[in-house]
């Protein structure tokens, strides 16, 4: 029970039930307003919000239906309980009219005092439980957002980190080996960007995701202003579970940095293709192609993670790698079962 | 076309990480403020072409209100960086001409990508 007495809002035109029905509430310790018209019911919700409006279903001006309807409708006053009274003769139909347009009790005259008391008090109940409720999903929400924010952020400076540690070396090797890690780590990092921030954040739609990695890519590289490689890419709008995501993201950064180190063909510019499609029934291909020479097996250390990875995550994706070799073309393929995600419905 | 770039972040790894983005590609950058007054008295000595602007500064949205002061003083418009781009954001900078919105974690080809842009529609 709340320390302070709680508001009801008594709504008649009929001034004699009216004060019949305001002093049974005085005498219960509530604090009453009141209201002859429908028009006025309105106002006073909307200014005074009260919890509970007990409210004749016959007003001069509009129904106390249609008050009720209003009242429901506007986030507003949208949680204020209302009970709706009527005389005896009323048809069931106009009581069911009136519970279907969003009342939440409905009782008949004459009533007794202690059943007005008791309905009312047991709306006022359900109002403060309600309330309770709300502050306590937004309080969650406030919390998931903040958390979000805090992953986010901590994903940015270790990024940044990286890379202000990579640019502080001088020797090619390590600097090639610091942009690496750097690229495995944006892969990682990228997909927190894309998601919680449309309707489903339990699966990433690749065609942005795969587009903004790309684009940073080919900038790493410091390729595109010599003009020795250009990167096309072909990505249908499918969206993939979260953990696929980044799976794919990563094996597309081991194809494409690998790519960009050996697509170097005799005349012109290196010429690499990324595509993300569908493929038969229920699955999925992805193809990193181009047209340079198919690089040799290296044994090279940082070439053999490469090269583990894209088989590990290939095996994550329950997917498989097949390569295509031809006159001046190399592309790796995995292809993939679709997984349907589990599919994200806000709870209300 | 090299650009003045004013930088807007409480974080001084990220702020450095701009800055050395920023310069890599040619541009200038005049300074790395924290918070609303360092962003305008920085401005005031040294009118940038625009800003780069971390929307969350110290936990609050104060990034806006640098924004708006250095929108409204001097007419020097932002590029907007933040982990949270919501619509009601997006919306409220619409007020300042917003040069462009980069989310976090960023990637550094979309910051330079709006620095460019930004550098054009400023010239």
């Amino acid at each position: 029970m709340p320390d302070t007495p709680e508001t009801i809002l008594n709504v008649n035109d009929n001034e004699a039930s009216r004060y019949a029905t305001s002093r049974i509430l005085h005498r219960a310790g509530f604090k009453v307003l009141e209201a002859g018209t429908g028009g006025e019911a309105l106002q006073i919700v909307r200014e005074d919000l009260p919890p509970l409006v007990i409210m004749d279903i016959n007003l001069p001006d509009i129904s106390g239906v249609e008050v009720c309807r209003r009242l429901k409708a506007d986030p507003a006053t949208a949680s204020t309980m209302v009970l709706q009274m009527s005389a005896t003769n009323i048809a069931v139909t106009d009581r069911v009219n009136s519970l279907a347009a969003g009342a939440d009790s409905f009782l008949v005259e004459p009533v007794e005092p202690e059943e007005l008391e008791a309905v009312s008090r047991a709306l006022l109940r359900l109002y403060r439980s309600e309330a309770a409720l709300r502050r306590a999903l937004a309080e969650r929400e406030l919390l998931l957002k903040e958390v979000n924010h805090r992953v986010k952020n901590s994903l940015q400076l270790v990024l940044s980190m990286l890379s202000l540690q990579g640019h502080r070396f001088k020797e090619p090797e390590t600097r090639e080996l610091f942009t690496k890690a750097i690229s495995r780590v944006t892969a990682i990092a990228a997909i927190h960007e894309r998601l919680y921030q449309d309707a489903d954040p339990l699966t990433v739609e690749m065609h942005t995701y795969l587009t903004g990695l790309c684009a940073e890519l080919v900038r790493a590289s410091g390729m595109e202003e010599n003009a020795q490689a250009s990167l096309q890419i072909e990505v249908e709008e499918v969206r993939l579970p979260t953990e696929h995501g980044v799976a794919v993201a990563l094996v597309v950064n081991e194809l494409v940095m690998n790519a960009l180190k050996h697509a170097q063909p005799a005349n012109g510019p290196a010429s690499i293709n990324v595509r993300l499609m569908r493929h038969g029934a229920g699955q999925v291909r992805l193809s990193v192609a181009d047209n340079g020479e198919a690089p040799e097996q290296s044994a090279n250390e940082v070439a053999g993670l490469g090269t583990q990875l894209i088989r590990m995550l290939a095996r994550q994706l329950n997917g498989t790698v097949s390569i295509e070799r031809a006159a001046g073309t190399y592309a790796v393929h995995v292809t993939f079962p679709l997984q349907s995600a589990v599919s994200w419905r806000p709870p209300y | 076309m090299a650009a003045t770039v004013l930088i807007v972040e409480d974080q001084m790894l990220i702020a450095w990480h701009l800055s050395d983005l920023v310069e890599g590609a040619g541009h200038r950058v005049l300074a790395i403020a924290r918070d609303p007054a360092e962003a305008m008295e920085a401005a005031a000595k040294q009118r940038p072409d625009f800003a780069l602007m971390d929307v969350r500064l110290h936990g609050g949205t104060s990034g806006l209100e640098a924004a708006r002061m250095l929108y409204e003083c001097w007419g020097v418009r932002s590029i907007y960086l933040s982990a949270n781009l919501d619509t009601a954001t997006r919306a409220e900078t619409e007020q300042w001409q917003p040069l462009g919105f980069v989310g976090k974690p960023f990637l550094p080809a979309e910051v330079l990508a709006a620095v460019e842009r930004a550098a054009k529609s400023v010239s």
